[in-house]
């Protein structure tokens, strides 16, 4: 999952698009309205982010806006998660030699 | 885009004063650092200085250190909180808190809390630098850290 996070975001182009929709969700017309990009290529640039899970699609009428997926967020956090529980396991097998050293 | 803290709890068979010491004078011997520093292999320590203000960083055998962050609150035996940037510019800081509580005789409860994960997206795109200051090496640095 990160490594396909991280290939969506090693385009500069899809980085840009990442970058304005977390900021405020967008169809794929105003997104192309506002960068140097055709229309079918920002609906390409969306496709792979999507399947990066870093954004998601909602119907609006006959529009669908982009806004960013937690998940890509959610990925990160778990990471975070396993660092400290990897650090309180030891920290706690560290405390406990202190208690034999008494 | 609001992400829950992570927060870990463990109960350990030694007073709070004994719990705390070890987490920050001992943190050199009991951070994994080979799986989480910023060096890897090269990593020798880890340092808390034991005041506030006081810097968290790791060091590398060739004697470089890298900072992790900055201690903001220093009240022992009871209360650590750190600003947490590894890889990251200080101002997208998260923050971790640790609090030791008596839990007994002889024992104590030590709960950890990171925070303020929103902290890494904020105005990262204000400036470009920012930007890559921000996703990208969060990202990047999970892949080196993990090794993939």
């Amino acid at each position: 999952m990160h490594a396909r996070q991280l290939d969506a975001l090693g385009d500069p182009t899809r980085r840009e698009i990442f970058d304005r929709i977390r900021h405020q969700p967008r169809a794929v017309g105003e997104l192309a309205a506002e960068l140097p990009v055709s229309r079918p290529a920002v609906s390409q640039h969306l496709r792979v982010l999507r399947e990066a899970g870093l954004v998601q699609a909602e119907a609006s009428g006959t529009r669908r806006i982009y806004s960013v997926d937690p998940s890509g967020l959610d990925a990160l956090r778990s990471w975070v998660e396993d660092m400290w529980d990897e650090a309180m396991a030891r920290f706690a097998a560290a405390t406990d030699e202190e208690r034999g050293d008494r | 885009m609001s992400i829950p803290p992570v927060r870990k709890e463990r109960t350990v068979q030694v007073p709070p004063e004994t719990a705390f010491s070890v987490f920050t004078e001992r943190i050199g011997e009991w951070w994994p650092l080979a799986s989480h520093s910023l060096g890897g292999d090269e990593a020798v320590s880890a340092v808390i200085e034991p005041r506030l203000g006081g810097r968290v960083y790791e060091r590398l055998a060739d004697g470089t250190e890298h900072d992790w962050g900055t201690v903001l609150v220093w009240d022992p035996p009871s209360r650590l909180v750190l600003s947490w940037h590894v890889g990251r510019d200080p101002a997208q800081s998260t923050e971790v808190e640790v609090r030791f509580d008596p839990a007994g005789e002889g024992a104590c409860r030590v709960v950890l809390e990171h925070r303020n994960w929103e902290r890494l997206g904020e105005e990262a795109s204000t400036t470009r630098d920012g930007y890559d200051g921000g996703w990208e090496t969060v990202l990047g640095r999970y892949t080196d850290l993990a090794g993939s």
